[in-house]
Order: structure tokens, then sequence, then C-alpha cells
């Protein structure tokens, strides 16, 4: 399990993570989502103890990071760019991290095949890593880091610069992987979060934005209900039978000339009420025909938006 | 076997196989013997005699170029690639980085040395070398090697660009040497200092086949002096 809490950074005056609370359970995948420069890369060098806090704290699995190396030593790290020893081979490069975290001789071998196996290398071990493809050597940052099978992966942008053949099959290792152990991965590619992480949280100029499942966040910041519709009749009539209906509903009217429909966007911020139900029955009541009726959902891009101050 | 012990020979171990998988290595070891070389059989002609005396001055100013080019992208090329981050991370103390760094340097310095020793069998068998003097050079020019690839280890430390360590080692070690030559321009009280803590004085003394423990611990020194300065570079981040 990770915990921060009131983790915080500074670079000279300047706070790159602020105040930064949140825990990641056993068996789960959270995903740090925020805009460039929002302290996503600061907070994971802190976690895995490459920066120390300037203040606050954090845990893996109970143990403080400042006991540094017992913390390393559970954590697997993959960082930004998938960094690797390109003058060696691939196998060379996990040799050298295997003995690194103390993985024995005589089962070293069996790891990086398992390892291998696991990241599609098997083809690939006694190739130069400058020789390979950008994805591969993103599997080969992956297969480095859980070697020795950590109980916390910290993924610093796994899927970047990867085709999206390469980002299913990455994101499909690490769902897989967030069945046993603690994930935490960041990113800003949002569906890429969305399709991988149980949790998300939202950073922004170093702060905790929102923390929550998809869901909590999509209600978190939902500005109501939006219904489009599409009718031909009479639509003047259907929009006071809705707003005599329901105080403060908003209407946005559009007719088209040539074919005679009218679009209707109407706008409640109670999002609990049966707007639709209604619409259809005014529409009936007064002879026209409905042609089109949708409710318009938040996106995640739209919490993002919203929270990030539009700045990514 | 302790753990820091492994892994200090593990990142000895990497560094080697980076050099003898790459041209880098073969290049440096080729370049360094045709210049070794020349200069022993330039002056063994010159002089007549079975004597080495003249190659070691030599050596001490080839050192000068040779080590710097070698260290340069000991930590420099880590820092670059982000490779460094990677090791930062690793259940390893930033000591044991230096200690493993430092360790891959000193080994190819001495293997190179080591493929030198051609020069010495060779001169035995033609006249009557003294051997006795001939090991304390040795001994001497590993010292010498040893803090030279501490000062150069340093310059990598300090800088993400191998080409920026180069420059600042050869930089470092001309200071050196320009402070040895210039000795004689001082007042004899800072000549006397000048003597104590320049590196090329205590290799010169070693030269006449003494080795003097105050030599000795004065190479030691320098190397513990600039590998503490390269693990304050790299635990520095930690402290902005």
């Amino acid at each position: 399990m990770i915990q921060a809490d009131k983790l915080s950074r500074l670079y000279g005056e300047k706070y790159a993570v602020r105040d930064l609370s949140f825990h990641v359970r056993h068996g789960e995948v959270m995903g740090l989502l925020g805009p460039n420069g929002a302290g996503k890369s600061t907070t994971m060098k802190m976690l895995t103890c490459f920066l120390p806090p300037s203040s606050g704290t954090a845990s893996m699995d109970g143990i403080d990071i400042q006991q540094d190396l017992h913390v390393r030593r559970r954590v697997g790290y993959l960082p930004e760019h998938a960094p690797s020893y390109s003058d060696l081979n691939v196998h060379g490069h996990l040799s050298f991290m295997g003995r690194m975290y103390g993985i024995p001789e005589a089962t070293l071998n069996d790891k990086i095949r398992e390892m291998s196996a696991a990241c599609g290398l098997e083809g690939r071990l006694h190739q130069r890593i400058d020789e390979l493809s950008k994805g591969y050597r993103q599997r080969v940052g992956l297969a480095a880091s859980m070697l020795h099978n950590p109980d916390c992966l910290i993924l610093d942008e796994p899927t970047t610069g990867l085709d999206p053949n390469q980002m299913v099959e990455i994101r499909q290792l690490i769902r897989h992987l967030g069945e046993k152990k603690t994930v935490l991965l960041s990113s800003h590619v949002l569906s890429e979060v969305d399709a991988v992480c149980d949790r998300m949280m939202i950073i922004d100029g170093g702060e905790l934005r929102a923390l929550g499942t998809r869901d909590e966040l999509i209600a978190l910041s939902s500005s109501g209900l939006v219904l489009d519709v599409c009718m031909r009749g009479d639509a003047d009539a259907v929009v006071t039978a809705i707003c005599k209906q329901y105080d403060g509903c908003e209407v946005d009217m559009h007719t088209v000339e040539e074919s005679g429909l009218t679009k209707l966007t109407f706008r409640h911020v109670d999002d609990s009420i049966p707007l639709a139900e209604s619409v259809f029955s005014a529409v009936v009541a007064v002879g026209g025909v409905l042609l089109e009726m949708h409710a318009q959902e938040t996106s995640l891009e739209d919490v993002f938006h919203r929270l990030t101050g539009g700045t990514s | 076997m302790s753990m820091a012990w492994m892994q200090i020979t593990s990142l000895c171990r990497k560094e080697w196989r980076i050099v003898m998988d790459t041209p880098l290595g073969y290049v440096m070891a080729i370049a360094f013997l045709i210049v070794c070389g020349f200069f022993f059989e330039s002056n063994l002609f010159l002089i007549g005699q079975a004597d080495m005396r003249g190659w070691f001055s030599i050596l001490s100013l080839l050192l000068m170029f040779f080590i710097p080019a070698m260290a340069m992208r000991m930590l420099a090329d880590e820092k670059r690639s982000g490779t460094f981050e990677l090791l930062a991370t690793m259940p390893i103390t930033t000591m044991s980085i230096v200690w493993g760094k430092y360790l891959a340097l000193w080994v190819q310095i001495v293997v190179l040395l080591a493929l030198t020793l051609l020069y010495p069998l060779t001169l035995s068998w033609l006249g009557n070398l003294d051997i006795g003097q001939v090991l304390a050079s040795y001994v001497a020019a590993i010292l010498l090697a040893s803090s030279y690839a501490a000062v150069c280890l340093y310059a990598s430390a300090i800088t993400r660009y191998e080409v920026v360590a180069y420059v600042l080692g050869f930089v470092m070690l001309l200071l050196v040497f320009l402070l040895s030559k210039a000795m004689p321009t001082f007042s004899p009280a800072v000549q006397d200092w000048l003597v104590l803590l320049s590196p090329l004085a205590h290799y010169q003394s070693m030269l006449r086949g003494l080795v003097r423990l105050s030599d000795v611990m004065f190479f030691i020194t320098m190397s513990g002096l600039f590998l503490s300065l390269t693990w304050f570079e790299l635990e520095r981040r930690r402290w902005r």
C-alpha cells in the first residue's frame, strides 16, 4: 500500500507539490492525472526516494520513505521515457538490474525469462537496446521494474510514444499486474487512465484537485442535466410548458428554416429531475413530433478541463 | 558477499561490459599503446640503456590526456540519458555508486598499464633492468592514475555532457601539471607547500624506486577527497 500525507516539495521558493495526501490500496491501480508541470513526476520521484520531500511523509507498505534503501527494494520504478543502458543488450540490462536488486545468480536467468515473456521480449533478449523501437524499450523498462517482484509499481507515463497496438498491450499488462500489486501510474492521456485505473487523482499546480473513481469524479464536477432535443411542431409551447414546470430551467432554441425542425437544449442544475419524460409529454401534448432526444454526459475530459483550469 | 559489495561489483561489471561491447575501450587501448610504444621506443634508442625513468615521466603526461577520456562518460552519460534516476532509485547508496564507478575506472586503467608490462619485459631480456625500481614506478603510476581517475570522475559528476566532462577533467589535471612546472618561480616557502601538495612531485619521488608511506598516503588522500566531492555532487540534488 502507498500512503502519502501532506507531501510537499519545494524547488527554490516554488512549490512543485504541495500538501498532497492520498493512499493506494493493495491490488489497486491508481492514476495520477495532471497537465504538464502539474507535479506528477516530482510526486513519483519523492515516492521512489529519488528526491526527499520538503515536508510531509509517505510510506510504502508501512515503511517510511526516509528509510530509502528498504523502500527502494519494495518498489519497481519506471521513470519517464523509460531510460535504459542503450549500449547493453536486453539480457545484459536486465541482468544488471537484477543483480542490483540482489536477485541471486542461480535464479536470475529464470526471472529474466519470466519477465521477458510477460512483456513480450522473448525474441529480443540478445538485441542491443539502442537498436530497439520505442515500444520495445518501454517494455524493457517495464520488465526491469518488475524483475525483483516488487509489491508496489510506480510508472511514470508508461505508454508515452507507443503506437495504439502497443498501448493496448501495455495497458493490459498493467491491468493484469494491478490485480496482485499496488500500482501508481501517471499520465496526461485521459483515455489511458480511464481504461486502466480503478481510481484516479487529478493534480494541478502541485495540489490535489480531485480523487476518486471515474464516476465519482464525473459526479463531483457535474454541472447538472443537459438535454438535447430535436422536434417538429410548436417548440415555443414546449419551452413554455417545461419552464413553467421547472424553475431555473435554461433553454437554447434554434430552428432550421429549410427542414422546419427545431433544436432545443434544456439545462437544469438538478440532474435528478425527470426532464426527458416531461419534454416527451410536452411535445406529445402540443401535437409535435419528437425526432431525437439525448442527455449530454460529462466526460473525463470535461472534468479534467474544469479542475485544471483548461491549462492542458 | 555483502549486498553493497555485490552492487559495487555489478556496477563495475556493467561498465566493463559497455567498454568491451563498444569500440570505445578498444580505441582507447590501441591509442594508448601506440603513444606509449612511440615514447618508449624513441627514449630507448636515444639513451641506449635499459632504463624506464624517462618513459615513466612521460607517462604522467599521457595519463593527463587519457584518463579524462576514460572517465568522461562514467556519470555524465548516466545523467544525460536518464539512467542516473534508475540507478539512484535502486537499493544502493550514493557512496556505493561512486565506488562502483571508480572501481570500474580503476580496473580499466590498471589493465591498460598492465599491457605496457611488455616494455620492461623486453628491456629485462635486452639489458640489465632494475626490477625494483620499475615495480616502484608502476606502483607510482597506478597511484597517480588512481588520483587522476578520482579527479576526472568528479568532473563527470558535475555535468551532463561528456565533452564538458573531458575538458573539465583535463583542465583540472593541467592545472596540477602547470603548478608543478611553475614551482621554481615561487618563493621557497610556497615551494615547500607545493611539493607537499603536488601529485607530480610525489610521483617523481617514487620513480627513484622508493615507495614511501607519505607518498602513498598523499595519493590515497587525494583520491578520497575527490571521491567525497563526487558523492557530494550526486547527493546535492536532494538538498536543492
